[in-house]
């Protein structure tokens, strides 16, 4: 196989490996951007000799086609500067092939598993990050970097771009239901952590995925996360068969069709949520990530 | 009762586990009926047709592994043992790993035994201050270790992540008898194989193939040959194959409806018969295609583990 392949292990994959869509790219400011392939979304900047790229795209295709639009959008600014928003190669799994020589920048959680998984074409982080604030300013651009604890995959860092009043946060909360199973979710501090970000000045939201929405599409996406939970937990305690699908769609999907079956997707995903969430308080939660003072279990057991 | 998981105006009487919905959370304390029957030596087993574990009869006391899920169950439980070993406490609980619908109730099922977990298990319990699961008493680290208990011998293995945290297997060499949880069961994986570390599981669980056993007690359903424990490894072999196909094909892991219909096309000729394979085969590749889109999850999901024999 020709491509970085990831995980995978199929030589039938490099033809997906290997696609190259347009990606729609959209200005923020005179020097922020968000670009997606229809699914996934992040933001790149550009700073005064080059570009700050936030993540990779999923496949070595994604990833130079985002290099391209990059390279359209602001012409004669190379991607100097890649920055993992977490650890997951649909986000950040090819920076071998959007800009092998640039900075990489990452929480230290996210640079460990990085280094643990050794997936082809997800680059070690150069720039490693321990804390829950980093103010950052490279190249003419400043902005903050936030890690408030376990919510999605490891090492997940918002970025706050505060002359902008932008957050980006990647696959937190979504301007739609369109959840699926919620893969790699830690719920445990998952909604006051999400809530947190809005202390900070920020009007627009620009999600890991689809659209994006405002302060008030943030705060109702938190509401219904915190919705789903609840009512989660009422099915488990009103027996209903929570390893079900169809029971656990339509106890959870009745009982918040009024409040929220106006997202788009609800009713396609609200039955693969439920199933996901029940089992938070059915097993208590995944790991270290899923208690009140989270931390990850086995890290050390991979120096950087 | 965990400061951190109890709502200000909780009145549930039972142990609570994480939840935090007000009221009297009426499943914690339903009952359910227990079946038990021996297995091999002092080896018994107990269902109330889910879950199962096993628990050991010594000289003078009883040795569990697990509690059951809930206050109700653990109770059942207890009262199953007592009345085989009606003369016997229980002065000893194994937990096979830390998850909450297997070992979240020792409050209930014998507050006073003394606990026993691999570290990486203690550690996440500990964290989690979860109502009614009590941290060990005794942790064992590292591979391997023996135990000779009130005239009771085993082995606790822990061959590397697999499921949940600390996740151990007790090995009865002299009964040629493998018990562990939550990692083989019979038929189709268990919705989709929540907290599961896919990337290292299927080596990490032949490694027990190099031990001499040919009864296998999992923690859901029923007891497996040693050749039915080869052969849902090997379903779970051929599903990584048929996630990479799956996306290759364009299919949306998140389109339940899609990724239904694929299943039903591709797996189905091979599994359809197979235990739960209408509940589960979507959902088991859903989360295979999760871990060729993702990567392995977290720092468990990702580590390299040793995988020589046993």
């Amino acid at each position: 196989m020709i491509e970085n392949r990831g995980m995978f292990t199929l030589d039938a994959a490099e033809a997906y490996l290997a696609a190259e869509p347009d990606l729609q790219v959209e200005a923020l400011s005179d020097r922020l951007y968000t670009v997606s392939d229809g699914t996934i979304r992040t933001v790149f900047v550009a700073a005064d000799t080059g570009t700050i790229a936030f993540d990779t795209f999923g496949t070595p295709g994604r990833a130079r086609a985002y290099r391209r639009a990059i390279e359209a959008a602001v012409p004669g600014k190379p991607v100097h500067t890649i920055i993992y928003s977490h650890d997951h190669l649909d986000h950040a799994g090819f920076a071998d092939d959007l800009a092998p020589q640039a900075e990489i920048i990452a929480d230290d959680l996210c640079a460990r598993v990085v280094k643990a998984r050794g997936a082809q074409g997800q680059l070690q982080p150069t720039r490693v990050l321990s804390g829950p604030a980093h103010d950052l300013s490279i190249d003419g651009v400043s902005f903050r970097l936030l890690n408030p604890g376990p919510t999605h995959g490891s090492g997940n860092l918002a970025a706050w771009f505060e002359d902008e009043k932008v957050l980006f946060s990647s696959d937190t909360i979504l301007a739609n239901a369109r959840y699926g199973f919620m893969p790699d979710y830690h719920f445990r501090n998952f909604v006051p952590f999400m809530r947190g970000f809005l202390e900070l000045d920020w009007e627009r939201f620009v999600p890991g995925r689809y659209e994006l929405t405002d302060r008030a599409g943030f705060e109702r996406g938190c509401d219904f996360i915190e919705a789903v939970m609840t009512e989660c937990q009422n099915a488990f305690q009103s027996f209903v068969p929570i390893w079900l699908y169809e029971p656990m769609q339509a106890y959870v999907g009745d009982a918040l069709r009024e409040r929220f079956g106006d997202l788009d997707g609800f009713d396609g995903h609200i039955g693969q949520m439920a199933i996901r969430v029940v089992h938070h308080y059915l097993m208590g939660g995944w790991g270290l990530e899923d208690t009140p003072e989270p931390r990850a279990l086995l890290a050390d057991e991979v120096p950087l | 009762m965990s400061q951190e998981n109890q709502a200000p105006e909780h009145s549930c009487s039972e142990h609570m586990g994480i939840f935090t919905i007000p009221g009297e959370l009426p499943l914690q304390g339903a009952y359910r009926d227990m079946c038990y029957e021996p297995v091999r030596g002092n080896i018994w087993t107990a269902s109330e047709g889910i879950y199962r574990t096993i628990f050991l009869e010594g000289r003078s006391s009883v040795i569990a592994f697990d509690t059951f899920g809930t206050p109700g169950t653990a109770r059942a439980y207890a009262g199953a043992m007592n009345r085989v070993f009606p003369r016997k406490p229980i002065e000893t609980i194994v937990y096979s790993h830390e998850h909450l619908d297997h070992t979240g109730y020792a409050s209930d099922l014998a507050p006073e035994a003394r606990i026993i977990a691999h570290e990486y298990a203690d550690a996440v319990v500990k964290g989690r201050q979860s109502d009614g699961q009590k941290p060990a008493d005794e942790v064992w680290s590292g591979e391997r270790t023996g135990y000779e208990i009130d005239g009771c011998s085993f082995e606790l293995i822990y061959p590397g992540p697999t499921h949940g945290d600390g996740n151990v297997a007790a090995y009865f060499p002299q009964h040629k008898t493998l018990f562990m949880v939550d990692t083989v069961a019979d038929g189709a994986g268990y919705t989709t194989l929540m907290d599961w570390h896919l990337t290292h599981y299927v080596p990490v669980m032949k490694r027990f193939l190099s031990l001499d056993w040919d009864l296998f007690v999992p923690g859901h359903f029923w007891a497996l040959s040693r050749q039915r424990f080869i052969e849902i490894l090997d379903y779970w072999d051929r599903l990584s194959e048929f996630a990479q196909k799956a996306i290759i094909d364009g299919v949306d892991p998140h389109d339940w409806d899609g990724l239904n219909r694929y299943t039903d096309e591709h797996l189905g000729p091979l599994y359809r018969n197979e235990f739960r394979y209408g509940e589960y085969a979507a959902m088991n590749l859903y989360r295979y295609m999760q871990e060729h889109l993702t990567g392995g999850w977290g720092i468990e999901g990702n580590l390299k583990p040793d995988l020589s024999p046993l």
